[in-house]
């Protein structure tokens, strides 16, 4: 592997020190250790855990996923071991010198407040991302991200619960994500992610129903990438903590776009899926990219997008 | 209930990720394809297992639709030096085996695998019935070719016509006795598959002492387990199922489970006793 020795990859995402700026989103990279035939994990900036709930969770009925024209749509419903299998089984298992974050998901404000204090002064645990592009049971199943003043009590009660570095990982079905940018800002997070999956619906015309059993799914890949930076560019506009770009990245060149936009950091996802690979290679693709561009410090690049002036 | 594991490519092999050369990639009547790979590093395989095909690879230019590999099982393996020649069996059906079957040699396809849990093996003295409906042929030619010096076995092919069946002449020189259903009765009996199963276990009561395998569309697979409990054999089916990754993470190949909850296909299965399964919520 070709190393670009004389660029400075390392990043700082909201009091997360990563060796360089590319991680691995939430739900696309089990536990970390699936990817250890494909992938030495110190190649990365870190890992984005699947989320966890109090409990363990069975997901949803098949179908649970649906191709898309470049890209997926899943409806899984957040299957994991649960909180404590992570922290007694599954976090051991991965090899010292990686950076976890681990992501946190409940049905109601409580819920996530418990999850984050069981996972705070856990060794291993570098930070918590908060999903907030869940359905709110108690607020009758609207996503947590969507509504501004459901999501300050979020972010507000995970703050408190935990020490840690708070990144709170946005829905992109919203209108205003500068505005959620904002409320996360003015409630004390550390960074923000964004974006997760773009609700959708797929159907079969000859059943007349939607192909996932869930009916409604969230699509990602390559085909929510514009969406993405449009995204993080607007959010980056409207706060000033660190940003972590999601969506669709397939290539280095893909992870700059996210970083001119205004990323500390990116988040490679459903391209894990099918070059278990890909996110070492952007990793190390950043870096060689920098060197030929002459960029000396990878952060340099963060919000170096020259957009047009309005 | 598996006796031991296969002594080549064993209960987990590593999966590797490679580019593999096309090598031959042909129609073989109706929309069945035989597809062969050159694959540097391949590690062995179980029978059952299965590897994932990126069929938007096959091209200079990247590109990201269709996104998702095909699972498509292991159907035969020749190892040469550092390589080996990967054979696949596939039926052109939808976008992206439209876009493998037009792929040529010496061009390249992204692969990953082996992947999942192989078929377990039979007791010894265990009599072994194979059943395959359709391109279900594809997951059972290991299982047969290594069983057939050990045990005595029969397979049971069904498809809806003549052209349809595939690889009959692989089997035939394995000396594995073969019989075959046809829907319109154009090669073997006419009749479908999962008759031969019943009146196989029928003519040689008890069934104990036998064991089925079987592989094809969920409503056969279906049948077969019911055939084979109410004469109490063993079964084991081979799931088939959409899925992105193959090895685990992107749980979107549940299969629901007569217990509660679910299993991965891909890390569980594909090969799964029959009688876990919840057949009514399978889709």
């Amino acid at each position: 592997m070709k190393r670009a020795r004389g660029v400075d990859t390392a990043v700082d995402l909201g009091g997360i020190s990563l060796r360089n700026p590319v991680l691995t989103a939430s739900g696309t990279f089990g536990y970390g250790t699936e990817f250890a035939p494909f992938l030495d994990l110190r190649r990365l900036g870190g890992f984005v855990a699947k989320s966890l709930t109090l409990e363990p969770r069975i997901g949803n009925p098949p179908p649970r996923i649906a191709e898309a024209p470049s890209g997926m749509l899943n409806a899984i419903s957040l299957e994991n071991v649960g909180v404590e299998v992570f922290i007694g089984e599954k976090l051991p298992a991965i090899p010292e010198g990686v950076t976890v974050i681990a992501s946190v998901f409940e049905t109601d404000v409580d819920g996530y407040a418990e999850v984050c204090k069981r996972l705070t002064g856990v060794p291993r645990v570098a930070g918590l991302e908060i999903n907030a592009s869940c359905p709110h049971v108690k607020s009758g199943g609207i996503e947590f991200g969507q509504d501004p003043a459901v999501l300050a009590r979020l972010v507000r009660a995970t703050r408190q619960a935990t020490t840690l570095p708070l990144l709170v990982k946005l829905s992109p079905n919203v209108t205003h994500i500068g505005e959620m940018a904002r409320v996360c800002e003015g409630e004390g997070a550390s960074g923000i992610s964004l974006i997760n999956a773009v609700q959708a619906l797929e159907v079969d015309p000859e059943t007349r129903r939607p192909v996932l059993a869930n009916g409604l799914g969230g699509l990602s890949g390559p085909a929510i990438r514009p969406i993405a930076l449009r995204m993080v560019w607007q959010a980056a506009q409207a706060v000033s903590i660190p940003i972590c770009g999601v969506g669709g990245i397939e290539s280095a060149a893909d992870a700059i776009k996210f970083l001119l936009c205004g990323a500390t950091a990116v988040q490679v996802g459903t391209s894990n899926y099918l070059r278990p690979s890909i996110a070492g290679e952007v990793a190390d693709g950043i870096a060689e990219w920098a060197e030929r561009h002459g960029v000396a410090r990878i952060r340099d690049l963060v919000g170096a997008l020259e957009f047009p002036a309005r | 209930m598996a006796e031991a594991v296969w002594e080549v490519g064993g209960e987990r092999v590593a999966p590797i990720r490679a580019e593999a050369e096309i090598v031959r990639n042909a129609g073989e009547g109706a929309s069945n394809w035989r597809l062969v790979l050159r694959v540097p590093g391949w590690p062995g395989f179980a029978p059952g297992q299965f590897a994932m095909l990126a069929a938007g690879s096959v091209s200079a230019a990247r590109r990201s639709d269709p996104l998702l590999p095909r699972p498509m099982a292991v159907y035969r393996a020749q190892a040469g030096r550092g390589w080996s020649d990967v054979e696949i069996l596939y039926k052109r059906v939808g976008r992206g085996t439209a876009l493998l079957a037009e792929a040529l040699p010496g061009q390249r396809v992204a692969i990953v695998g082996p992947l999942g849990r192989a078929f377990p093996r039979p007791r010894a003295g265990e009599r072994v019935t194979v059943v395959a409906g359709g391109t279900g042929i594809a997951s059972v030619r290991e299982l047969a070719a290594r069983l057939a010096g050990s045990h005595p076995v029969e397979l049971l092919f069904g498809a809806r016509t003549a052209g349809e069946l595939m690889a009959v002449e692989d089997f035939e020189a394995l000396g594995i006795p073969l019989r075959i259903a046809t829907e319109d009765g154009s090669a073997g009996e006419r009749g479908v598959v999962t008759d031969l199963l019943e009146s196989a276990l029928d003519a040689d009561a008890p069934a104990p002492g036998r064991r089925v395998y079987v592989c094809g569309p969920t409503a056969m697979m279906r049948r077969c387990a019911e055939i084979a409990a109410e004469r109490g054999a063993p079964c084991v089916a081979a799931l088939e199922t959409t899925m992105a990754c193959g090895f685990g993470v992107c749980l979107g190949c549940a299969a629901p489970l007569r217990r509660g909850g679910y299993a991965l296909v891909c890390r569980d299965g594909p090969a799964f006793d029959a009688a876990v399964i919840d057949w009514e919520r399978l889709p």
